[in-house]
């Protein structure tokens, strides 16, 4: 699988967009500003989303009110994030796809788009019964925590795969090795 | 009693006088305030936030993060309160509470952006000394600060109908822009020096 994953990346690596996107100084930097600048919209609106659930913002409004409301900007935000997403992986493949702070990444939002789903699911069953009360129920305000916390970890994993302590074109221990899929004799990092 | 002096327009005529002599400073004293400053910096770099901030990479990251979470609250609540202003979000909602409630949650993550901001300017002290971009930072937070607290709050207590639509359309745009420029000149650092 591994081994997959290194011969896609490299030959990612070696299309002329990818080299150009990368080796392109503004333009790599405008996408990551973008990719990093569109938080506050998408993490923004989520923010607000939760921490209504949780009783902290718009105490005083229906809660499906500020869901239904804010999911729109919020998708767009991480429409955009996603696709400037792709691209920073497409000008930085081999390393992107063999750091473990982006496998780690990927696998919670993954995590963060079940529970994103469970929650809209469990909010629309039973909003009706407590709508206008300042806080949500256990079920959804542990929701709401989850999604807080995964973000947040997404986040952190995201500025760490900008650092090298875990790259496999260091030494590294084999726990790291395994998690980061470093190949033996590999030449491309 | 010396503000009682000045009348029902106060606030704007503080910030009117702040801005001038901003700018009188800026243009005339700015370049012996820059080398003034600069053992200033030389003193935050020695500070416990400055050795923890350079010694350990990972914690200068971790701050970094919590720096840009607090950036995206800011963001949502620039976003939605000012949306509700331009009647594009949340518009079943009264723009009083949409308003009142947003400015909360902007001042929590003002107070986060601006702590963790301090210890990260620590950790590269001299770095970001030389950079202009950090002192356009500076600027637009200034900017921002003032123009949310001394022009925007005071005009957005009265009634949104009781004021001219364009006035207020001028001012959630103003805001928008001058936190794009916090936040887009924060990410510039990133990529200079």
């Amino acid at each position: 699988m591994n081994e997959l994953i290194y011969n896609f990346a490299v030959w990612l690596d070696d299309t002329t967009y990818s080299a150009m996107l990368h080796e392109s100084y503004y333009m790599y930097n405008w996408v990551e500003s973008t990719h990093v600048l569109t938080l506050m919209v998408s993490l923004g609106m989520l923010f607000l989303i939760d921490l209504r659930m949780l009783g902290y913002a718009f105490p005083d409004v229906p809660a499906s009110k500020i869901a239904e409301r804010l999911n729109v900007p919020m998708l767009i935000g991480f429409t955009v994030m996603f696709v400037t997403g792709i691209l920073l992986f497409y000008a930085v493949p081999v390393r992107s796809s063999q750091s473990v702070w982006f496998r780690i990444k990927m696998v919670l939002l993954v995590a963060c788009a079940v529970n994103a789903f469970l929650f809209h699911k469990r909010m629309n069953e039973s909003v009706s019964t407590w709508d206008v009360e300042a806080r949500a129920p256990d079920r959804i305000r542990f929701g709401a925590w989850l999604s807080l916390g995964f973000w947040s970890i997404v986040v952190i994993c995201g500025r760490f795969i900008a650092y090298d302590w875990l790259d496999c074109v260091r030494d590294q221990p084999a726990f790291i090795e395994f998690l980061a899929g470093c190949l033996d004799g590999q030449t491309r990092f | 009693m010396f503000t009682s002096m000045l009348g029902p327009h106060t606030r704007t005529i503080l910030t009117a006088s702040v801005v001038g002599i901003t700018l009188v400073f800026y243009f005339t004293l700015m370049s012996d305030a820059y080398a003034w400053s600069f053992p200033f910096f030389e003193w935050m770099e020695t500070t416990w936030f400055g050795v923890i901030g350079k010694t350990w990479g990972a914690a200068f990251a971790f701050v970094q993060t919590i720096h840009l979470l607090s950036l995206a609250l800011l963001g949502g609540t620039v976003l939605a309160a000012e949306g509700r202003v331009l009647g594009f979000l949340l518009t079943d909602v009264s723009s009083k509470i949409v308003i009142d409630r947003c400015h909360v949650l902007l001042v929590w993550a003002l107070v986060i952006l601006i702590s963790t901001g301090v210890f990260m300017a620590c950790g590269v002290a001299l770095k970001v000394y030389y950079l202009p971009v950090f002192w356009y930072k500076m600027l637009a937070l200034g900017a921002g600060i003032l123009f949310h607290f001394y022009v925007r709050r005071p005009l957005l207590r009265f009634d949104l109908e009781e004021i001219n639509p364009m006035i207020v359309k001028m001012t959630a745009l103003a805001s928008i822009l001058v936190w794009f420029m916090v936040a887009a000149t924060g990410r510039w650092i990133g990529f200079s020096g």
